[in-house]
């Protein structure tokens, strides 16, 4: 090769390389979008997996180890499901179910020997939810995920329905990879939290809202004769039905009758099995202006609120076992909460995911059901010292009745906020969560304790007995 | 011509080895066992089946495109061949290009033999045709021409032991592309300027790596096709930079 074809090629090499780092340049900014929060944890994989990641397979790593995670499930290992959920989601931060399964883990399969779940773990639950949310803000199952935690662990409808607020404004994706909105039934969980919360017009106002898309998404899946019109049909009637009842409960639990109108005729009751006013040429209002149902809301039932009647007694017969004892004047099935937790614990939002939780911190959830107006049963805390340290001074020992998350039959005799109770001595009525919201008014009593109650033994008193405003203030809670 | 007929008969040559042909049917086997994974979700065992699936895929392309590119010139001064072909009306700039072409339309034919498999074991488990995972399958190649670029660049002037180290070394840095990305802009100005220079240097086999995307299939490149684009271009380029120099070097080389 001679000496000027050596240089020309030399030459050519420069603006190759210039397009080479131009190139460079404007990819950067796409693959940084693609790779999202994707972190390469090389410290802790094994060996066999190491190479993985730097191969660029963090993907195909994160799969089996999470194929490795799911043996574990099956073989009741959830402490070694742990790290790998958390190695998993840093090579792959879009495997949406083992941010979901990972955090159902957290939430509520460690539990101790009488399957109450370890309370500790919720903070680190909810922040792996976020950490998903954040790393996957197109799509609404991690959203929907937060929301069910909120409502059916946690009970904090108002945070609940935020999140289930978020899942309704994603997306999903059908078998054939197209954009599909989120499913009904995220809407259906906006209009149920509303109703804990007590906001019965606004999950009315859901309900009608969700009625019409589902119409809407009933007559095209009609017009183009697809397969699964039968399945949008249902979900109408579930709404539908949904709908009818909490028009009825409304209506009843407000007013302690039922009445709707159609031609300027009245009915005063619904078909139990159908859910239809009845007689039948009457109708509810499923949409607004369709039919004005007469019954406003009137003042409050004739009646005076239910007297509870409420009390709750403690003995420690051994060390860490407790027994607690009670009256509830209310229907069978009822449940009382009990919540014993160290006196300095507070419910906390961790900043960041992390698996390993204060050993030291003691929180115990149990709910007891109401027979014949009496609950309680024994507490044996002294064979899970891992879960109940009793390492702090002092505790406090509630018990609580809040009808928010109660059953319906028994939120026909108290209200959905306890507008339909009382109790003499124990009655203590709060702000929501939601300023919108209606106060809800608890049934609670709280001890504050020691080590020696607990450990020793030493009897409980009303002398123990912390009044309500003073845990609320401690708790941080607004009383009224 | 010549070019073209020295990749013809390499291409012959390198389908005859063993080697190669038993990893192809490794990797062909450990694709087609990939759904007995199934124990897991729909939606899991899908993602699960595509990223090894593309994974066995990269890591055999990986294998035959070192193999088949890190002997090629080296065997021929070796078996004293070259002198044979040298000794013809070819150049040398010729010889190299050939035996490129050669390993490429090597891994070529495997990559294209596993990306049958793939794709016809996923539209058996799936129940669909998923025409995404070519993307992720051409991607794969791209990575691999230019990891065959590199390798021939080696051989030109390095053992076939050093040039394994070489080549695969700079693979594994090449993929942590995001890593050396993101120290661009450490506050600590040396630093980087010596990732800038990395960065920007080193072949960025990261770029290829799009299995996000398709395992999971919420996730949306806004440019997509200008992403792919610049991808085959870069690996084009690059390529044709590695060969340049390969020519070079290998123009001044004593055989």
């Amino acid at each position: 090769m001679s000496a000027a074809t050596r240089t020309r090629l030399l030459l050519t090499i420069v603006p190759l390389f210039a397009a080479v780092v131009l190139l460079q340049a404007r990819q950067d900014p796409i693959i940084r979008e693609i790779r999202g929060n994707e972190k390469t944890p090389l410290i802790g994989l094994s060996n066999e997996f190491i190479m993985g990641p730097m191969l660029g397979l963090g993907q195909a790593v994160a799969g089996v180890l999470w194929v490795r995670a799911d043996e574990f499930f099956h073989e009741g290992d959830y402490d070694a499901i742990l790290p790998l959920v958390r190695m998993i989601t840093w090579l792959d931060p879009h495997q949406l179910d083992v941010y979901i399964t990972g955090a159902w883990h957290l939430a509520y399969n460690f539990t101790d020997s009488s399957e109450r779940s370890d309370r500790r773990y919720l903070p680190a639950a909810q922040a792996l939810l976020r950490e998903g949310f954040y790393n996957n803000p197109e799509v609404y199952d991690i959203a929907f995920e937060l929301g069910w935690q909120n409502s059916d662990k946690i009970k904090n409808y108002y945070e609940a329905e935020k999140w289930f607020r978020e899942a309704t404004k994603r997306s999903t994706t059908d078998d054939q990879g197209r954009k599909q909105p989120a499913p009904m039934f995220t809407w259906h969980q906006v209009a149920h939290s509303l109703a804990r919360q007590g906001l019965i017009d606004e999950s009315i106002a859901t309900w009608r809202h969700v009625l019409s898309l589902t119409e809407e998404r009933l007559k095209k899946a009609q017009a183009r004769k697809d397969p699964q019109a039968w399945s949008v049909a249902n979900v109408r009637a579930n709404e539908l039905h949904n709908l009818t009842l909490t028009l009825k409960r409304k209506f009843s639990r407000f007013t302690h009758e039922i009445d709707f109108v159609i031609d300027g005729k009245q009915t005063k009751s619904v078909d139990m099995q159908t859910g239809r006013p009845s007689p039948p040429n009457c109708y509810l209002a499923t949409r607004p202006g369709e039919g004005v149902p007469i019954g406003q809301p009137r003042p409050p039932a004739l009646s005076r609120p239910w007297e509870t009647a409420f009390d709750a007694r403690v003995t420690f017969p051994e060390p860490m076992v407790m027994e607690p004892r009670g009256d509830f004047v209310m229907g069978d099935g009822a449940r009382v909460t009990i919540r014993l937790h160290d006196a300095d614990w507070r419910p906390t939002q961790l900043k960041e995911f992390t698996f390993r939780v204060d050993q030291t911190q003691t929180i115990m959830v149990d709910q007891h059901s109401v027979r014949n107006y009496g609950w309680g049963r024994k507490i044996d805390m002294s064979r899970d010292p891992k879960m109940y340290s009793f390492s702090k001074p002092e505790y406090f020992l509630v018990f609580e009745f809040d009808p928010r998350g109660t059953s319906p039959f028994i939120q026909d005799r108290t209200g959905w906020c306890g507008e339909g109770m009382t109790d003499k001595r124990y009655l203590f009525v709060k702000r929501q969560e939601n300023p919108k919201a209606p106060p809800v008014r608890l049934i609670r009593k709280v001890f504050r304790l020691t080590r020696d109650h607990v450990l020793n033994g030493k009897p409980v008193t009303d002398a123990d007995v912390v009044p309500n405003a003073e845990y609320a203030r401690i708790m941080g809670e607004q009383a009224l | 011509m010549v070019t073209m007929a020295i990749a013809r008969q390499t291409l012959e040559d390198m389908l005859r080895r063993k080697i190669l042909l038993i990893l192809l049917i490794v990797g062909v086997g450990m694709i087609a066992l990939g759904p007995s994974v199934g124990f897991l979700t729909p939606r899991e065992s899908s993602a699960v089946l595509r990223s090894l699936g593309l994974a066995v895929i990269l890591i055999a392309g990986l294998l035959i495109t070192v193999i088949s590119s890190i002997q090629v010139i080296p065997t021929e001064i070796e078996r004293r061949t070259i002198y044979t072909v040298l000794s013809k009306p070819v150049q040398r700039y010729q010889f190299v290009l050939g035996k490129f072409l050669g390993g490429i339309m090597t891994v070529f034919v495997m990559i294209a033999a596993m990306g049958i498999v793939f794709l016809g074991v996923l539209f058996w488990h799936e129940k669909a045709f998923a025409p995404d995972m070519l993307k992720g399958v051409v991607m794969t190649f791209c990575q691999m021409m230019l990891l065959g670029a590199l390798t021939i660049f080696f051989s030109t002037f390095a053992p076939p032991v050093v040039n394994f180290f070489l080549s695969f070394g700079l693979f594994v840095v090449g993929n942590l592309s995001t890593v050396t990305e993101s120290l661009t802009s450490n506050r600590n100005p040396v630093t980087a300027i010596l990732a800038k220079i990395v960065h920007y240097s080193i072949p960025n086999f990261g770029n290829f790596n799009m299995q996000n995307k398709l395992i999971h299939p919420e996730i949306v490149i806004k440019n997509e096709t200008v992403f792919l684009t610049q991808n085959i271009v870069y690996a084009v380029l690059y390529s044709a930079v590695l060969l340049v120099l390969a020519i070079l070097v290998f123009d001044k080389r004593e055989v």
